[in-house]
């Protein structure tokens, strides 16, 4: 799709999504290893290589897990060429183990961790800031503001690397990883890549007490060199005039730019733009701030950079007035936008109100109200019916819903949480559900405990989790949904595939094979859409003592559409239709629809599952028998 | 002139709002405005309620990838319930263009009385006197599949609009959607300008 921009010669303007801009800067610093665990925001930059990369001579793969990526491209690094490990905000808390200890022995290549954090958050479970990694691992850490600057950023962040002979830290946000906008491309460089690997105890060994110590001190050394290094890619600019001054990064800084020019203020506000976020550019703060009388920060999260304002101006004794989160100037919860920014301007600067023209009513006042519409599960889900044979099973051995707890993980899964099938008790972190599960039995919970989990994040972090259930000896039953893909990102491969996106060919893990090994009290593998033999089989394992392991198998039902088209399809005839709504009221089937108090099937949306037409009293629901046109 | 045209898309996941913000970005910067577009990708587009913004710069940059409510000079609507959720978002000279097609959500299907597709088009007729309700999804069908109502809606905007030549729009179409889905889509995107010219 995206590949011939991508591949666009030097200048050429193209519309490339932040994502596909970091790509191009993969391409143009000339990274070799490229490795990453799917998450959104942070996906596309591996989506987007994978189908170029042998021509590339690049290696574009996903790996188990984040720590595990950012390990294999340490590992390249050390062995002499350029690479980046990708990954969401808490994939960067899986990966922080390897990457603490990676700023004793440092790089020989350039190595560039990106990690995409959510203000908002829109699609992880915290909003997480994590700049406090960088000041943490004490590694450099940069942050582009637009598509443009994530291109170029990425290329720098190479180079600062290798002059600094440390990983740096690529961070993102979701407005820059997610926006489209015209990009200028760049030159590709050759770097001379020289696989080679020098035994370096001192470096790469942390047994050795004295050895940490040093290199602790070798690290703090660099970390004095960062600012003077970074001063030559003019990554921090200070443009305006004016004793006003704001100090801002990342999407914010468009923010700021555009609430002055509708304010007319960008003659008299000064804007300093941090590109370094650690270490913090002292010199140049002080440079820009010292004549300030007020200064604004502007960030989105933490007021990380508020926090090392502060410090900064304290130890150059400026007592100037500094507003932000801690004077509630700048929210401290969800994402920022161009108005929050501007009312806060015109209360500081202008000191009037701030009302936006041209608002209509609110769509609560426009509609009384707007059901919402939260995500659910697909048409032809797999995870619908094995929910469904959960819920069924659980109530057919006499238990009530309410007193089976089922604790999730994280996936499409998580969106049985939702009614019809409200059958989610927690959704945690990549692969709390068994060890949850395990810790509410050991605490003696009585009833009966299931821990549900899909493939690809029984891969990332449920292996361990399942071994010490069985290890334990712990009574649970254990589900794991395999459709074979990591879906809920747009489709990844898992450790099951035979052949990866870029072509390589693999040995396949299976799922059941790992879970055989572990040598659980009971494995069954079954396809849930033979409903009525997964009902049984759970009714039957559900409260047997030892660990129980269900391997509910069937392909995710949006890929098989895709690359294959829908076999069947089913409509509801409307006079036999009675308006009773069994249908969705026990799916929850987006593909149904009921207006006019008759249930429709959506034609193009149907995946053919036929499970609506199961629920039917009056088998108003018949497969279509016509081919039908996708 | 130096102007700024800011659209938003409202959509359910899978009817192509984030392909049209695409293909509306990507047809900027070939005609040589500069774009910003922002929207959520990820689960939300599984049938969700989904927005995205698209903002054109007219020989100017543009800065931030968001804007407020009041501030779309153009709504396009895939759906009729989307729209009435963001009309908010239309500047009082904005022009609202949709297609007359209507997805009950799963708790409007279930919890609350039933509505009509009548029933939203009077009501958004009533807020938007001006609003251009399009026949997508049968403009669609002529064009060849119903999964290209969102280039139906991209033919209306630029009838009315004329921002994109209708060069860089084919382009941008062929570069981005598979070789089948393409000359459907460019179909559909003259069936909808053609439509949006005829009956305006």
């Amino acid at each position: 799709m995206v590949s011939h921009s991508i591949l666009a010669p030097p200048g050429t303007r193209v519309a490339l999504m932040g994502n596909e801009a970091i790509a191009r800067g993969l391409i143009e610093a000339d990274a070799r290893v490229v490795v990453g665990y799917p998450g959104t925001p942070s996906s596309e930059v591996i989506m987007t290589l994978q189908s170029i990369s042998r021509q590339l001579g690049m290696y574009v793969e996903w790996a188990i897990n984040e720590r595990v990526a950012f390990e294999i491209a340490l590992g390249a690094s050390i062995a002499g060429v350029r690479a980046m490990a990708t990954m969401k905000a808490p994939g960067l808390n899986v990966a922080s183990d390897p990457l603490l200890s990676s700023a004793y022995c440092g790089v020989n290549r350039g190595l560039v961790v990106l990690v995409a954090d959510d203000p908002g958050p829109h699609t992880t479970q915290t909003e997480q800031d994590s700049r406090w990694y960088a000041k943490l691992a004490k590694l450099p850490m940069i942050s582009p503001s637009n598509p443009q600057e994530a291109k170029d950023f990425t290329k720098v962040a190479f180079d600062i690397s290798e002059e600094l002979e440390l990983p740096v830290i690529l961070r993102t946000t979701t407005r820059v990883n997610h926006t489209v906008s015209d990009v200028v491309l760049g030159e590709r460089v050759e770097v001379a890549q020289k696989p080679t690997l020098v035994k370096d105890e001192v470096r790469f060994v942390r047994a050795g007490m004295s050895w940490n110590l040093e290199r602790r001190k070798w690290l703090n050394s660099r970390l004095k060199l960062a600012e003077e290094i970074a001063s030559k890619y003019k990554i921090n600019t200070s443009t305006g005039t004016g004793d006003f001054c704001i100090v801002t990064e990342g999407v914010a800084y468009e923010y700021v730019i555009e609430a002055l020019e509708e304010l007319d203020l960008l003659d008299k506000a000064r804007v300093v733009k941090l590109g370094l976020l650690y270490p913090i550019p002292k010199k140049f703060l002080l440079e820009n701030l010292a004549d300030c009388k007020a200064v604004l920060v502007v960030e989105e999260l933490d007021p990380y950079i508020e926090e090392l304002v502060k410090m900064t101006l304290y130890e150059g004794n400026l007592n100037t007035r500094i507003y932000g989160k801690s004077t509630e100037h700048i929210p401290l919860e969800g994402e920022l936008n161009k108005h929050i920014v501007k009312s806060t301007l015109v209360n500081l600067i202008e000191e009037k109100a701030f009302t936006e023209s041209g608002v209509i009513e609110s769509s609560h006042s426009v509609l009384g109200e707007i059901p919402p519409r939260p995500p659910p599960l697909c048409p032809g889900c797999p995870h619908r019916f094995s929910f469904l044979a959960l819920k069924t099973a659980i109530s057919k051995k006499g238990y009530k819903l309410s007193e089976i707890p089922v604790f999730g993980d994280i996936g499409c899964y998580a969106l049985a949480v939702y009614p019809p099938l409200s059958m989610l008790w927690t959704e945690h972190s990549m692969g709390a559900s068994i060890s949850m599960a395990i810790g509410a039995k050991i605490a003696g919970y009585g009833k009966p405990v299931v821990a549900v989990i899909g493939d690809s994040t029984f891969h990332h972090a449920g292996i361990q989790p399942l071994i010490e259930a069985v290890n334990k000896n712990v009574d649970v039953l254990i589900m794991i949904l395999d459709n074979d893909v990591v879906a809920m990102t747009g489709h990844q491969s898992t450790p099951a595939w035979s052949v990866s996106e870029s072509g390589r060919v693999l040995r396949p893990v299976s799922v059941e094979s790992i879970v055989k090994a572990v040598n659980p009290d009971i494995v069954v593998t079954i396809d849930p859409y033979n409903l009525d033999e997964m009902i049984s089989i759970i009714s039957e394992l559900v409260d047997k003592p030892g660990v129980k392991v269900v391997i509910a198998k069937h392909p995710c039902a949006l890929l098989e559409r895709r690359k294959r088209g829908a076999t069947r399809k089913y409509r509801v005839d409307p006079s036999t239709c009675k308006g009773c709504k069994a249908c969705i009221n026990v799916t929850g089937c987006p593909a149904i629809v009921v207006e006019d108090s008759v249930a429709r099937i959506v034609l193009e949306d149907c995946n053919g599952c036929g499970l609506c037409s199961r629920y039917c009293p009056y088998e108003a629901i018949k497969p279509v028998e016509e081919a039908v046109v996708e | 002139m130096k102007r700024v045209v800011n659209i938003l898309i409202a959509s359910v996941g899978g009817q192509g709002g984030v392909t049209l913000s695409r293909v509306i970005a990507l047809a900027s910067t070939l005609v040589g405005y500069s774009v910003k577009t922002a929207e959520t990708l990820g689960m939300s587009q599984r049938y969700g309620s989904v927005m995205s913004y698209v903002r054109i710069g007219v020989n100017t940059d543009v800065h931030s990838p968001l804007f407020g409510p009041g501030g779309a000079d153009y709504l396009l609507g895939l759906e009729l319930s989307e729209t009435l959720r963001r009309l908010h978002y239309t500047a009082s000279s904005g022009i609202v263009i949709v297609a007359d097609e209507y997805r009950p959500s799963y708790t409007q299907s279930v919890r609350y009385s039933s509505v009509k597709t009548s029933d939203l088009v009077n009501k958004l007729l009533s807020l938007r006197p001006g609003v251009f309700i399009v026949p997508a999804r049968k403009l669609a069908e002529q064009a060849g599949s119903v999964r290209a109502l969102n280039m139906i809606i991209l033919g209306a905007f630029n009838a009315i609009s004329g921002l994109l030549s209708p060069n860089s729009v084919e382009r941008a179409i062929t570069e981005l959607l598979p070789e089948k889905a393409a000359t459907i889509s460019i179909r559909a995107y003259e069936l909808g300008y053609k439509y949006a010219q005829q009956a305006r």
